[in-house]
């Protein structure tokens, strides 16, 4: 009955790489800090890799849970990947949530938010942290 | 020429006329990039600077350092070549420029330049749109093409257009210098 622990994802964050928890059994993606990495390919990949095989072999939804002060363009451009994973999983008729995070303090986190929602008709929810 | 003490003080003449918070001048690592970012920071909040300026003069550091590293990794240069010049000083009105120089091959620098004076020509929302275009562009193996996400970036931050200069050296490379005014 070990089977779904090992197929948990969790990666510690550091000063440029954000903390990765991937939840197979609640189906929740967890993600914190700031991502600039200098191989933004190696941390993403992982994650890209994880959501590509939930959402082809388990059946329930899909949250992802984003607290993401800072993005650089590279980490920006492997979002938009995943984020295009879940709108196709999403028009097949997969239940998929985005609920992007940001502190008041830092307007910039939720225009990024607003950005990435632009381009998708999944639910994508822009909350504050401090109400 | 071995430094004297009389060119310290010439130097931290320089730095104080030229309001410079941060400077840093030799081959950039990974970790440097993350560390000088982390004081850069520090160093402007320390200053009662709204967080929107904060993370835009972050922003643009950190993909001004990310593009010359990548530039001197893809090119394979060696220490001496990876040297790069970066500078953050306070600027006129309350806003901060950020500065980075580094060795390019001749040809790249002019590509640079020409896609710095394109994007001087457009405004916020036409930066927008060339955005999220480049964001959907598979990412080009083409020199100076990769470097064409973050200097969108740069530009969106900016309160006024890039400017870019390029002084060939000796070597046969060029000394390509950009400057952001956040």
């Amino acid at each position: 009955m070990s089977s779904s622990e090992e197929l948990n994802l969790s990666v510690p964050g550091s000063q440029s790489s954000p903390s990765i928890r991937a939840d197979w059994k609640a189906g929740v993606v967890v993600m914190s800090g700031e991502s600039y990495p200098e191989n933004s390919f190696e941390l993403y990949d992982q994650l890209i890799q994880w959501i590509a095989s939930y959402l082809s072999s388990a059946e329930h939804s899909l949250t992802l849970e984003l607290h993401l002060n800072y993005l650089n363009t590279s980490s920006i451009r492997f979002m938009i990947d995943i984020f295009d994973s879940l709108q196709i999983a999403y028009e097949n008729g997969r239940e998929v949530l985005v609920q992007w995070m940001f502190d008041d303090r830092n307007p910039r986190s939720a225009e990024l938010g607003s950005e990435f929602k632009e381009d998708y008709t999944f639910p994508f929810f822009i909350l504050s942290i401090n109400t | 020429m071995t430094i004297s003490t009389t060119s310290l003080i010439s130097l931290r003449e320089f730095f104080s006329n030229h309001q410079i918070l941060i400077c840093f001048n030799g081959p950039i690592s990974t970790n440097l990039i993350g560390e000088i970012g982390s004081a850069l920071k520090e160093h402007i909040e320390s200053h009662h600077a709204p967080e929107l300026e904060v993370m835009d003069v972050f922003s643009v550091y950190i993909e001004m350092s990310q593009n010359i590293r990548n530039y001197a990794t893809s090119h394979g240069f060696n220490d001496s070549e990876s040297s790069a010049t970066v500078v953050i000083a306070a600027a006129e009105a309350g806003h901060y420029a950020v500065c980075a120089g580094n060795l390019v091959e001749m040809a790249d620098g002019q590509a640079l330049l020409k896609r710095i004076h394109e994007l001087a020509d457009c405004d916020k929302t036409q930066l927008k749109l060339l955005y999220k275009q480049q964001l959907r562009q598979p990412l080009a193996q083409t020199p100076g093409q990769g470097a064409g996400l973050g200097l969108i970036e740069i530009a969106r931050r900016s309160s006024q257009p890039m400017e870019a200069s390029l002084d060939p050296l000796e070597s046969g490379l060029a000394f390509f210098s950009l400057r952001a005014i956040i």
